[in-house]
């Protein structure tokens, strides 16, 4: 210990040291005069066990450690001794069980009983720290008795019950359980019936005997004192003030917490109608829970289940079922024999209906609803409403009919007089009379006064009563309506507009007029002639005339208002299910109307498809194919097959595992193919593309693609025509598109958008300009060796006017060695010459384009950035300033200096050894670019707004596709290279 | 090869499956043929001695596709509990399950080195799965479907699939390319013929399309059978001559290739005829259907 106080600065110490003996003797002393004095006052679980010595003993890990010992542990000298075995077959009662109480120290067991939060007796308002005193209590003399069972498990199931103060209080002043608190009658034999009936209650639907009996005795009481006590039903009620709940109390047989109907809630309604209204017959309710069953839940597969864990889904449902049915009724009383046992129980003795189970209908009755008998209908009553007012009908429409008039040019005036017209016909002529009195104002229904529209209007009149006569001559046969009352009968009531034909024939249209009539004045009033507007194409359910009918029922209520059906949409044949199915339907067949709608004369075959494909995509197995037209199956093969490429990225593992090379290796990885429209829209300005997953937007671009599916056809064959201009590609959001950068024409680009590339305008101009610049410059290089060598240059005349371009060119000129230049020219010359072979016309004319622009740049200096930007041969000069810039660090010549402008860097960068690197290239009629090139240059371009690729497109294009095809060696590139040489060359 | 040529002579049944069956394969030699269904199993089968030689049980829900690699030594399987199973024959036992479908996995293949298990999903996409490395994660995910895909095939360098978007897709994997047919009507099935320049699809509409895999063009359509609404196989014969089909009344078609003529049908199954395959040499089919048979067809 010395030498580790010595050290201690220098050392750092992990643990507790070990003490070592002669330290021990002072503390010895201590704790002999500790053991006098005040150290017995300390807590027993703050003592230390110490030994003679004054240590502190330790008992080793079996022993107790520090804590083990006579003061603070087990009550012995020697400590904690474990307990040694005792047969039990002799000393019988000495068997104690042990406990983890026997183990504890007396704080431990203090601190085990304050577990919870309790409160004092004082507030104990509601008697839980009572029950918990009982309860330890009754523990207590648990352990004083002796038990027959050994242990505490009687006591612990069954537990004392004690009530709160408030409970005490109230039975001190004589409330009882289940009474209300202001009811005080004292009388016992009342709570007895009481007490009772809530018993019954509370068992009411449990065992059928008990509550028979109990029925039984109930009733009896209720017949007895029903009388003498008039009061007593009141009690009843007023006892249920503090209800005792038997929730849901158990009748089935199924595990705890388990819920049969968890996913099918219509069971349980099923069950609930079977245990309350158990009056239906039975087989009958039979087939209805087998329907309901059929139709919700599918059939399942036959022959075998699916596992006890898996829950049951739809696509379990056996779609290849061959008609097996599934027996739902056995099932259903496998699942509740005690619910059903009693039922059949009660059946013999049940001759009431409408009493709940357990209670018997009582024989005077408070309420008694007041019924009359229907009143009696006098024969010849036919049932449609007259108007008081006579229709004159009869003797209306035998006058000679008024003169045809065309109809008013006023189109709102037309369908107003129309409108009007059917009412009046309908209504009679008192409806016209009102009316004219209220609209007397109002100039739209002068015609009613002889005004503008009149004659039409009493032409129309008269053929609206011609038609009203016919129908209301049709004999009218009610009474098999009453009798069969249908589905569409109940839809016709309702409002429902039934299809032309069913109301020309069935009788009961008459009644439903009434309440279409309704129909027919939104029609008029609100949108003409909405639905017989409504285009062929828009009738996608033209197979289905029922399915349309409901449709146009739909479109109607969804965009007129009005009265709403209460079953709207499927008729009331249909299940749930089915109708929700079809009301999905509709809604996208009325989306997609909506849709189709501004651009109805472009896509009326498109629409026709897209009904063609919803049709065979939404209907069920059964509805036969929709019968499709010649021309629209002409239409459809013109369409399809369809093909479109997209560039697609497999990984490189994928191609290791093909033991193909991977054709992306080592690029970049490739841009997310756009999905949302929103990313569409930025690099689309004007042409949508075609979105795979909405038919609603094929049906818009349909004949758009169309077009466009012949695009991959058509640049196989490179003369372009002018046509294909504006069939622009869709796949302009993926800019790499390598096919695309091969075979489309300039003019592809044009009408892009340019407005997200504004921003770059102005360094692209300068860059453009130093492009220019720099050509120029190898242009006067190359013209003065021309002279020098005695050739002829072609074309560069003026080189002179830009001045400090043609300084640098001719000293730079001096500069160069001429060995290799001879053959540069030479090179370069070649392609000049047979220019005139191009047959292509847009080459041509670009050529010629081009010849035009070239003096103009070079007069106008000036205005280089906009002139400049069309002769900008593009990429490869880019590229190669980008990858010449780097070596312009390095270059020898000190010019660099002098002009800090970028115009110098540029120039300075085509100096000597560019130029040599140029030549080198030339010489080979096909160029390799590196790869650093031609990525930098790419990379450059696609930064570049699309303005100025307008006219270098072509060049950016087969640049992209070169440095793309580079690894690959595709045919293509090289054509395109070579013309691109020849371009060049031509240029220059 | 003429009409008498074709396989209508039924020379065994195979029973054996509960329920129906779902996809019935020759191996790549013809030697044997493992089919799968509702009750989800894979059973394999000497169909030319009509006996069933094992039992596959591992799936949690009915087997829609099954796949056995050229050394007969693998299979894959797939279905509705979303896993892509990696088998070995001989033992029964499943070597590795391809997790990552979010869906019902609808058809698998191996591609030709057995390395590689592509699987194609209700999920709208195709999966690659690597059999070589233990990693269970998709080593290509293609989700450019916008619909379920039905049914896939691989060359050596493409992975073609049909999918209900009424698209059949070939990812050519050399090029890098995605080429899309669209097709107007939900792709149920697709095969290749033997040559491999024409792939035939089974569209809903009750059509078998033949289309040139170079051009994209629509060659022939083959009608007459009724296919409306269940994932049934279609495929040409080793000769590539005709064209055939099961349909859902039962019927097994057979069309000429080149006129689109029915050269015949017959009565094959009392139900749903989900499954055909031919035989890669002889003149031997086989057909599955939801009746829990198997039946094959020699002439």
């Amino acid at each position: 210990m010395k030498t580790v106080e010595s050290d201690e600065e220098d050392f750092v110490f992990y643990g507790t040291p070990i003490q070592r003996e002669e330290d021990v003797t002072s503390r010895k002393k201590k704790s002999v005069a500790e053991a006098a004095g005040q150290l017995r006052a300390v807590v027993p679980w703050k003592q230390e066990v110490r030994d003679e010595e004054g240590r502190r003993r330790f008992h080793g890990a079996f022993t107790g450690g520090y804590s083990a010992g006579y003061f603070n542990t087990v009550g012995s000298k020697e400590g904690w001794v474990p307990q040694t075995f005792t047969s039990s077959r002799k000393k019988r009662a000495e068997v104690k069980q042990q406990d983890i109480s026997n183990f504890l120290d007396d704080d431990e067991k203090e601190e085990m009983k304050n577990r919870s939060l309790e409160t004092s007796m004082q507030f104990d308002t509601f008697g839980s720290t009572a029950a918990e005193i009982a309860r330890r209590q009754a523990e207590k003399e648990q352990e004083n008795r002796p038990s027959a069972i050994p242990g505490l498990v009687p006591d612990e199931i069954i537990l004392p019950v004690s009530s709160s103060i408030g409970v005490k209080l109230l039975q001190k002043m004589g409330w009882r359980h289940g009474r209300s608190i202001k009811d005080s009658r004292p009388n016992s034999l009342y709570d007895a019936r009481r007490e009772a009936r809530k018993a019954l209650l509370a068992y009411s639907s449990g065992d059928a005997d008990a509550k028979l009996s109990q029925d039984q005795f109930d009733s009896d009481k209720v017949e007895s004192e029903g009388v003498t006590e008039p009061s007593s039903d009141n009690d009843v009620f007023t006892s249920h003030s503090t209800p005792v709940f038997v929730l849901n109390p158990k009748q089935d047989m199924y595990g705890l917490g388990f819920d049969p109907f968890k996913h099918a809630p219509e069971f349980r309604e099923q069950k609930r109608l079977r245990v309350y209204g158990n009056q239906e017959p039975g087989n009958k309710r039979g087939s209805s829970m087998k329907e309901h069953f059929l139709a919700k839940s599918g059939k399942v597969a036959p022959g075998f289940g699916i596992g006890a864990l898996e829950e049951l889904d739809d696509e379990d449902e056996d779609v290849y079922g061959s008609g097996y049915n599934f027996q739902a009724t056995h099932v259903q009383e496998i699942e509740e024999p005690s619910v059903l046992m009693l039922e059949d129980k009660k059946k013999p003795g049940k001759t009431e209906q409408g009493v709940l189970a357990g209670f018997k209908s009582a024989s005077t009755s408070d309420y008694q609803s007041e019924r009359y008998s229907p009143p009696v209908i006098p024969d010849g009553f036919k049932p449609y409403h007259k108007f008081l007012a006579p229709l004159e009908i009869g003797n209306k429409h035998s006058g000679p009919p008024p003169p045809e008039v065309p109809p008013p040019e006023e189109n709102n005036l037309r369908v107003l007089i129309e409108g009007f017209s059917t009412l009046v016909a309908r209504c009679g002529r008192l409806f016209e009379d009102l009316s004219k009195e209220k609209n007397k104002q109002n100039h739209m229904f002068a015609f009613l006064d002889g005004g503008k529209g009149h004659d039409y209007y009493a032409r129309k009149l008269w053929e609206e009563q011609q038609k009203r006569h016919d129908e209301t001559k049709q004999p009218v046969d009610i009474k098999s309506n009453v009798e069969k009352m249908t589905a569409e009968g109940r839809g016709r009531i309702l409002g429902e507009r039934p299809s032309e034909r069913s109301s020309q024939d069935s009788s009961s249209s008459v009644v439903a007029d009434a309440v279409q009539l309704q129909f027919n004045l939104s029609d008029t009033f609100m949108k003409p002639g909405s639905i017989s507007e409504l285009p062929e194409a828009a009738k996608p359910f033209n197979v289905d005339p029922e399915k349309q009918k409901r449709f146009e029922r739909f479109l109607k209520e969804k965009y007129h208002g009005g009265l709403r059906t209460t079953e709207s949409g499927g008729s009331s044949k249909m299940s749930e299910a089915d109708r929700a199915r079809e009301k999905l339907d509709f809604e996208a067949a009325a989306e997609a109307i909506q849709k189709a709608g501004p651009s109805k004369s472009a896509d009326t075959f498109s629409s026709q498809q897209f009904w063609a494909s919803l049709n065979t995509q939404f209907t069920s197995a059964g509805v036969e194919d929709a019968k499709i037209s010649q021309a629209e199956e002409e239409m459809r093969q013109k369409l399809y097959p369809r093909r479109e490429e997209y560039q697609w990225r497999p990984s490189s593992l994928l191609c290791k595992r093909f033991e193909i090379t991977d054709p992306y290796i080592g690029k970049p990885p490739p841009l997310p193919r756009a999905k949302s429209r929103i990313d569409s829209l930025i690099f689309t300005s004007d042409v949508m593309k075609p979105t795979k997953s909405e038919e609603a937007a094929i049906a818009t671009t349909g004949s758009l693609s169309a077009s466009q599916s012949k695009e991959p056809l058509i640049t196989e064959q490179l003369n372009v025509e002018e046509t294909a201009v504006d069939l622009k590609p869709a796949y302009v959001e993926r800019p790499v598109d390598l096919y695309k950068g091969i075979f489309s024409d300039d003019s592809d680009d044009e009408g892009e958008g340019s407005t997200i590339n504004q921003v770059e305008d102005i360094e692209k101009k300068t860059e453009v300009a130093n492009t220019t610049l720099n050509r120029l410059i190898a242009g006067d290089f190359l013209e003065s060796l021309g002279k020098e060598l005695g050739l002829e240059v072609p074309q560069e005349p003026a080189v002179t006017t830009v001045n400090k371009v043609s300084n640098l060119a001719s000293q730079r000129g001096t500069n160069s060695i001429s060995g290799i230049d001879v053959k540069l020219a030479a090179v370069d010359e070649k392609p000049s010459t047979p220019q005139i072979t191009f047959s292509k016309p847009i080459r041509d004319q670009e050529a010629a384009k081009s010849k035009s622009v070239r003096p103009e740049v070079i007069q106008g200096g000036s205005s280089e950035g906009n002139e400049l930007k069309q002769i900008t041969p593009g990429d490869f000069e880019k590229s190669k300033i980008l990858s010449t810039r780097d070596r312009s660090g390095k270059s020898p010549e000190g010019e660099k200096s002098k002009r800090g402008s970028r115009h110098h860097r540029n120039y300075s960068s085509s100096s000597a050894s560019s130029d040599e690197d140029e030549m080198s290239r030339r010489k080979r009629s096909r160029r390799h670019r590196s790869m650093s090139d031609s990525d930098s240059g790419d990379r450059e371009y696609r930064k570049r707004s699309r303005k100025s690729e307008k006219r270098s497109s072509s060049h950016r294009k087969s640049s992209s596709s070169s440095s793309k095809k580079h690894k690959s060696s595709r045919r293509g590139s090289g054509r395109d290279e070579y013309s691109e040489d020849r371009k060049r060359s031509r240029k220059i | 090869m003429s009409t008498k040529d074709l396989p209508l002579k039924e020379t065994a049944v195979l029973k054996g499956h509960e329920g129906a069956v779902l996809a019935a394969r020759f191996n790549s030699d013809g030697n044997y043929c493992l089919s799968c269904g509702k009750d989800r199993t894979i059973r394999l089968w000497n169909p030319h001695r009509g006996i069933p030689i094992k039992t596959y049980k591992a799936h949690g829900r009915e087997v829609r596709d099954v796949h056995v690699t050229s050394d007969n030594s693998k299979l894959s399987s797939c279905g509705g509990d979303r896993q892509v199973y990696y088998w070995d024959v001989s033992t029964g036992r499943v070597i590795r399950k391809f997790r990552g479908h979010d869906s019902e996995v609808n058809a698998v293949k191996f591609n030709e080195y057995s390395t590689v298990v592509v699987s194609a999903g209700y999920d709208q996409s195709v999966r690659a799965w690597d059999c070589r490395s233990h990693s269970t994660e998709p080593i290509q995910v293609i989700d450019t479907f916008t619909d379920s895909v039905m049914s896939i095939c691989l060359t050596k360098t493409e992975i073609i699939a049909g999918s209900v978007d009424g698209s059949v897709r070939t990812f050519d994997i050399r090029v890098g390319r995605e080429i899309s047919d669209n097709l107007g009507q939900p792709v149920n099935c697709i095969s290749l013929s033997n040559d491999g320049n024409c792939v035939l699809a089974s569209c809903l509409d009750s059509t078998l399309r033949l289309l040139d895999r170079t051009s994209g063009e629509l060659l022939q359509e083959y009608k007459g059978h009724t296919c409306k609404s269940f994932k049934m196989d279609c495929c040409l014969t080793n000769t590539d001559a005709h064209v055939v089909g099961g349909s859902e009344d039962g019927l097994i078609y057979f069309w000429d290739l080149v006129d689109a003529s029915v050269t015949s049908s017959s009565r094959a199954h009392s139900s749903v005829v989900t499954s055909v395959s031919y035989h890669p040499k002889d003149n031997c089919m086989i057909t599955a259907s939801v009746d829990s048979t198997i039946r094959v067809w020699k002439t």
